[in-house]
């Protein structure tokens, strides 16, 4: 019964560490893993979760960028997920593949990426401000080339 | 007699249209708020506040005056609005108590913004409560100086003490900056100067610089912020004389360096930090005598800094002086005091007779296994480390001082 017992033990950790969900910012706590600053503005967060259920923080959608394109990255744009933070929910996480990406100027994320994510494309154009802001989805934004 | 006296009056009333007029501003005065002096002021004018507390709703200073305050009025945006907006050149405002700026997600409320100016002096000034303490952008030739910036607001609803973007030229000198996100914050500033100021405390770090180029800091103290200093993106960066200590906690330096090229970092002290310097695609970067003292970890320099140099530094009392990710074969040590280096100096020409390799082999574990930390100062690590020191075959062969200094160095 005991060995029975542990072994569903096991079997539930196994469980619940392969689960791909992502985790919560801790905000003021948690570092970006890529830029390695402290990740403190609620608006611009970012996350993956690798297919093995590994979350890797960032403090904005540009760093997570960054970090899927440096050369020795090991994402797997196909399985693993994507998070960013909704800019009309500050501190919330929401799918990056179901996102819009406003670049604007009035925007100042963290890692000068001039970035704001938000839920749908009629959201993100509602909130433009510069003549020449634009809205990308996600697959776009991966395209673009890289600022820094 | 009457000629001299006439001729003295002459050369006063000269002097005072010179001068311009000064405005008071004060109960029972001819004006009763900033605001009101601002908007009868001309060119050269002088408004002298006297104590008392105004409310101040974003006060606009748009001409070219001196704003005194004598006594420290206070000025008070009630957290309705911004307290003080300067968009003229040659202002100064000296000598307030600005407080209560509103907080906001979309905007930077500050207490003193300055927006597209050159020439203006901001001193002396006492900011309480505000979310953005003083606010400078696109502005040229500014003078910041003993100014007390003291945020009290919780971690992520506070904004920097002072925050500078798109600046040039910029002295921020002398201040006192605490409890907000970044004590001082610089993106894309260029040719300024930070001395003398005392950052502690703030949520994140107590100085920032991104993509800022050719500025210097010296002289300051860093103490028990989130996270030390942090220098991204930036080329041209002098660090001298600098404090830096009391910055504990996972992921938090004394000093991050990311992504800097072409910089020194001469006669610092690092004391009491969980990792005195983290130096991450560094590049032309000289560490020369500086302190290390009572870190977790003195020195971390990651395998892609390449071409920099550190010599006649002092490491003691680390319980890692220096470790890696790799084998760091383009950084040259030199000329360091190591206090666990157990060579001699037979021939006593005060340098060690063999080369000190300051990466133990106990620090290579730890960078692959983080839990055995949990062996630390254990006797089998303390063997581990004797026999690689014996016998060095795993830790780099390219990280040794040739020439480790018997003797601290003296400053």
């Amino acid at each position: 019964m005991r060995k029975r017992y542990s072994l569903f033990l096991i079997a539930l950790v196994l469980i619940i560490s392969c689960t791909q969900n992502p985790e919560p910012i801790a905000y003021g706590r948690d570092a970006c893993d890529h830029c390695k600053m402290t990740i403190m503005d609620q608006k611009y967060g970012a996350e993956i979760v690798t297919k093995k259920g590994k979350i890797i923080k960032f403090d904005a959608a540009e760093c997570m960028v960054d970090f899927i394109k440096s050369p020795d990255s090991k994402v797997d744009i196909a399985s693993d997920k994507f998070m960013t933070t909704d800019f009309a929910h500050p501190g919330t996480l929401i799918d990056a593949d179901k996102s819009f990406f406003l670049i604007d100027r009035a925007y100042q994320s963290p890692m000068g990426g001039n970035l704001a994510s938000f839920t749908s494309m009629q959201l993100a154009e509602n909130n433009l401000q510069s003549a020449d802001g634009k809205v990308l989805s996600w697959n776009e934004l991966l395209q673009q080339t890289s600022k820094n | 007699m009457k000629i001299l006296a006439s001729s003295l009056c002459l050369l006063l009333l000269l002097q005072v249209s010179v001068m311009g007029e000064t405005l008071i501003v004060g109960p029972g005065k001819t004006y009763s708020s900033l605001r009101a002096a601002v908007a009868i002021a001309d060119k050269g004018d002088t408004v002298l506040v006297l104590k008392g507390t105004y409310v101040s709703l974003n006060t606009i200073i748009d001409k070219e005056i001196t704003v005194l305050g004598k006594g420290y009025p206070t000025l008070d945006a009630q957290q309705k609005e911004e307290v003080v907006t300067i968009t003229a050149n040659n202002v100064k405002l000296d000598g307030f108590i600005i407080r209560n700026s509103k907080s906001g997600d979309m905007r930077d409320f500050a207490g003193i913004r300055l927006h597209r100016v050159h020439n203006v002096t901001v001193s002396n000034n006492r900011l309480i409560n505000t979310f953005f303490g003083i606010y400078l952008s696109d502005s040229k030739n500014i003078r910041v100086s003993g100014n007390t910036v003291k945020g009290s607001r919780e971690a992520i609803n506070s904004g920097n003490g002072i925050h500078s973007w798109k600046c040039s030229r910029v002295t921020i000198s002398n201040n006192s900056i605490s409890g907000h996100r970044d004590g001082i914050y610089f993106e894309f500033v260029n040719n300024s100067l930070i001395k003398g100021n005392t950052s502690a405390n703030n949520h994140r770090y107590g100085l920032h610089f991104m993509f800022s180029d050719d500025d210097t800091y010296r002289n300051n103290t860093f103490k028990n912020n989130g996270s030390g200093v942090a220098v991204m993106y930036s080329k041209r960066i002098t660090m001298l004389h600098n404090v830096f200590q009391e910055n504990w906690g996972s992921s938090i330096y004394g000093l991050l360096l990311k992504d800097i090229t072409s910089s020194q970092i001469n006669g610092n002290r690092f004391v009491r930090n969980t990792t005195g310097v983290y130096m991450e695609g560094c590049e032309n970067i000289s560490v020369h005598q500086n302190d290390f003292s009572n870190n977790g970890w003195g020195l971390r320099v990651l395998a892609n800094c390449v071409n920099s140099t550190f010599e006649k530094n002092n490491f003691k009392s680390n319980s890692f002086d220096v470790t890696t990710n790799g084998s760091l074969s383009l950084n040259r040590f030199k000329d360091n005091y190591w206090d666990k280096y157990e060579g001699y100096d037979l021939n006593k020409d005060g340098k060690g007779d063999i080369p000190y390799r300051p990466v133990s082999l106990y620090a290579q574990i730890i960078e692959q296994i983080p839990q055995s930390v949990m062996l630390m100062r254990s006797f089998i690590v303390s063997l581990l480390d004797k026999v690689e020191r014996a016998i060095p075959s795993l830790t780099p062969e390219s990280v040794k001082d040739e020439f480790p200094s018997m003797k601290q160095w003296t400053r």
